[in-house]
């Protein structure tokens, strides 16, 4: 488990990034093969391929690869800031704490952003109410990046109808068709609409030393034994590690970043495997924690320079939280499906992508189809089941053998607006199990956003119905308690007061500490971000050895 | 953990039905799931139990096997949920089997209360027991003997239940251990077939 290479902590390296994760661990490559020392800090411990396993008991219900639940971290969660927040039995905050971050657990849906989620606001005009706004950056800026992540991380695919311009094809051909695509473009065909294959973020094939997908079927929330999910931990680690100038520090939970007389980041304080404090110095700081971690850490690292927090004095850091919201809707057909095999999702469409002010609000999303529930047996008995079935009994048991192999669900995923009521802040009661004030997340999905999530479960209903279901059925739509995209809450802007970082990553207060992460996220997207985050680490990394080439940090 | 595992007590035997599954799970579940391998060795129906009296022990396998019977295929009683049970409460449940055990007598009570005579659920006809079930469909206990049922059932045998792995059977899951071949199921074959070459 040791690293290649170990950095005295009380001489400065030339970076700390916080986080292993999809901007963490991309960030580490590119500085570290770049020349620069780095040290990169994860929270939770350095497992390997060989470590995940296929126990739905521990990964999916007890969370093994978030260490655990609000028993653990004592987050808490409320709509509105006038409730005091309270712990759940499942955290509002959801990510993977473990090398890689939560690239390791993710399901792979790689999905770029088009031309128009970064300049809506414009097209649009504002929202009343809501912090909606433009990017700084262009899609056009951000393409190449989408690039090397397709060739460097490694994504699967093919062109669809409405795609965005790519400079460069797929590197390797889509993931073949599951019965659960078949159908959808049945459905799609029926109505008019267009299904097209998805973009994964899994090997079709063997790539850059890696082997290909052996479809087992445990990409949701689970880690790939294979290596064929392309993880950070798999694709960028390794090259990392290999380039004698990165050191992994598992296990070791940051707790402030301090800065010296000048207001400039100098030390990272943190937790080590053994609970005691200890602290690393640098010359630059990098955070990737994610957008509630990330939001956490910078209001925990408050002095008096940065009363409200470092890199907070426009109060920008930890509001406009964006879930994406989701709806999903079940159906169960004639023959087995067997859609637990091979990876979630074959078929997606994007034919509501764009907003259509007919529909009488903002927004868009897109619909995919997949296992869902009915990936592992646990998750189907327990979440799955149609409402009109007991819960328990002879009907209960002969429902749910019949329909684990014929079923599967199309799941919506839209728009999420930013705004001020909906965000991370220090819980002030609650600690986590380092001692930690807990995360305390408060959230209401914007009225426009489940309409959206309504407005596309109607067309799921309709696809089903196309599509020859026997049976079909809506999960409900509710304004969500949580979910694992965890955008927004340190936008990227050009205007100081109305954003945490500027168009490069770097903060606005704070000259030596950069943000990367999918807090930098300015829209949400339509729901599938990880790939938006690989490109902006790759693109960040490269300004920011621009500027540390030229003593510009 | 003492503190969270009081509070989990607290909140099972507060609880009501509409929690969902997955609620009601999360809550007991790092109780229920951080069970260690050396610690499920009971697989045999006729295995001793590690803290289950023999009595109690028959009431929980009762209850778990009206929850998924026997019926022309194997239930509750053929996976050996009884052991996933008794794993559970003899290692990272520990702190709920009290809660679980004053449920029991409860709800053993409760019968006595509704049909005189009668103190032990597993002595009455399945028809019997499937109707003094209904009437706890409400309540905390029966809430934790259906996900514990569930969990007993479908989890991997490693837990102490799913012998043989006949839930897994029983649905058509053919095992969670790993490479498929294309095609899964019936419409990708018939796509397949219907475009040669397609995919």
């Amino acid at each position: 488990m040791a690293s290649k290479v170990t950095f005295d902590a009380r001489e400065a390296v030339d970076f700390a990034i916080i986080g292993s994760g999809s901007a963490g661990g991309i960030l580490a490559k590119e500085l570290s093969t770049a020349g620069f020392d780095v040290v990169v800090f994860e929270q939770g411990p350095y497992r390997k391929a060989e470590d995940f396993t296929h126990d739905e008991l521990s990964v999916l219900l007890r969370g093994e690869l978030l260490g655990g639940g609000p028993d653990v971290n004592g987050q808490t969660f409320r709509t509105d800031k006038s409730e005091t927040a309270v712990s759940g039995p499942s955290a509002p905050a959801r990510y993977a704490q473990t090398v890689g971050g939560s690239s390791v657990h993710y399901t792979a849906n790689f999905w770029r952003l088009r031309p128009v989620d970064f300049k809506e606001r414009s097209l649009l005009g504002p929202i009343s109410g809501t912090n909606f706004a433009d990017w700084p950056i262009s899609y056009e800026e951000l393409e190449p990046y989408y690039t090397r992540v397709d060739w460097e991380i490694g994504v699967s695919g093919a062109p669809g109808p409405f795609d965005a311009p790519r400079s460069k094809p797929f590197p390797m051909p889509p993931l073949p068709i599951k019965s659960s695509g078949v159908l959808l473009e049945k459905g799609a065909k029926a109505l008019g609409l267009h299904a097209q294959a998805e973009p994964h973020a899994i090997l079709s094939q063997p790539f850059n030393g890696r082997a290909a997908c052996m479809k087992c079927g445990y990409c949701m929330y689970y880690g790939c034994e294979a290596g064929a999910k392309s993880s950070t931990l798999a694709a960028m680690i390794p090259l990392a590690e290999a380039s004698g100038h990165c050191e992994i520090r598992a296990e070791s939970a940051v707790y402030r970043i301090e800065t010296d007389g000048k207001g400039r980041a100098s030390e990272v304080h943190y937790y080590d495997p053994d609970g005691r404090e200890q602290a690393q110095k640098a010359r630059a700081v990098v955070v990737s924690a994610n957008g509630a971690e990330t939001s956490r850490l910078l209001l925990m690292s408050a002095s008096d320079r940065h009363p409200d927090g470092l890199a907070n004095s426009s109060g920008f850091v930890g509001r406009n939280l964006m879930y994406n919201a989701h709806a999903a809707a079940n159906g169960v057909f004639e023959h087995p499906l067997n859609d637990y095999k091979g990876a979630q999702v074959s078929r997606i469409i994007h034919d509501f992508y764009d907003t259509d002010e007919k529909r009488g609000f903002y927004g868009g999303g897109g619909i995919d189809a997949r296992p869902l529930w009915s990936a592992t047996p646990l998750f189907q008995v327990l979440e799955g089941m149609p409402p009109d079935v007991p819960r328990w009994g002879a009907q209960f048991k002969d429902e749910m053998a019949h329909n684990f192999t014929r079923q599967m669900s199309i799941v919506a995923s839209t728009t999420s607006l930013a705004l001020d009521s909906n965000n991370v802040t220090l819980d002030p009661n609650n600690t986590d199990k380092w001692g930690r004030p807990s995360i305390r997340v408060t959230y209401h999905d914007h009225e426009d956003d489940l309409a959206m999530a309504k407005f596309l479960q109607d067309r799921s209903m309709e696809l089903f119905d196309a599509a020859g279901a026997t049976k079909a059925w809506r999960h409900p739509i509710r304004s969500t308690d949580g979910g694992e995209h965890l955008l927004g809450t340190c936008r990227m802007g050009d205007d100081p007061a109305t954003s945490v970082v500027d168009r490069y990553h770097r903060s606005h207060d704070v000259p030596n500490l950069f943000i990367c992460d999918g807090s930098s996220l300015v829209t949400s997207g339509r729901g599938q971000p990880t790939m938006t985050i690989m490109a902006l680490a790759f693109r960040a990394a490269e300004h920011i050895a621009a500027a540390a080439r030229t003593s510009n940090i | 953990m003492s503190a969270d595992k009081n509070v989990s007590r607290r909140q099972f035997l507060k609880s009501s039905g509409t929690l969902s599954g997955v609620t009601l799970l999360r809550i007991g579940a790092p109780a229920v799931i951080a069970i260690t391998e050396a610690a499920c060795t009971a697989k045999q129906n006729n295995a001793a139990y590690k803290v289950l009296g023999a009595e109690e022990a028959a009431e929980f396998a009762a209850i778990a096997a009206r929850i998924i019977p026997t019926t022309d295929t194997p239930g509750a009683a053929e996976a050996g949920v009884i052991h996933f049970f008794d794993n559970a409460f003899a290692t990272e449940m520990s702190e709920m089997l009290g809660a679980a055990r004053e449920g029991l007598a409860e709800f053993n009570v409760a019968l006595g209360d509704a049909r005189p005579g009668m103190s032990r659920f597993s002595t009455l006809t399945p028809e019997e027991q499937d109707a003094y079930l209904a009437t706890w469909e409400s309540s905390g206990f029966f809430e934790l003997c259906r996900m514990m049922t569930m969990f007993g059932f479908f989890a991997m045998s490693k837990y102490g239940g799913n012998k043989d792995h006949v839930s897994w059977d029983l649905i058509g899951f053919e095992g969670n251990h790993g490479a498929w071949e294309y095609p899964f199921g019936y419409y990708d074959a018939e796509y397949t077939r219907e475009q040669p070459g397609g995919e």
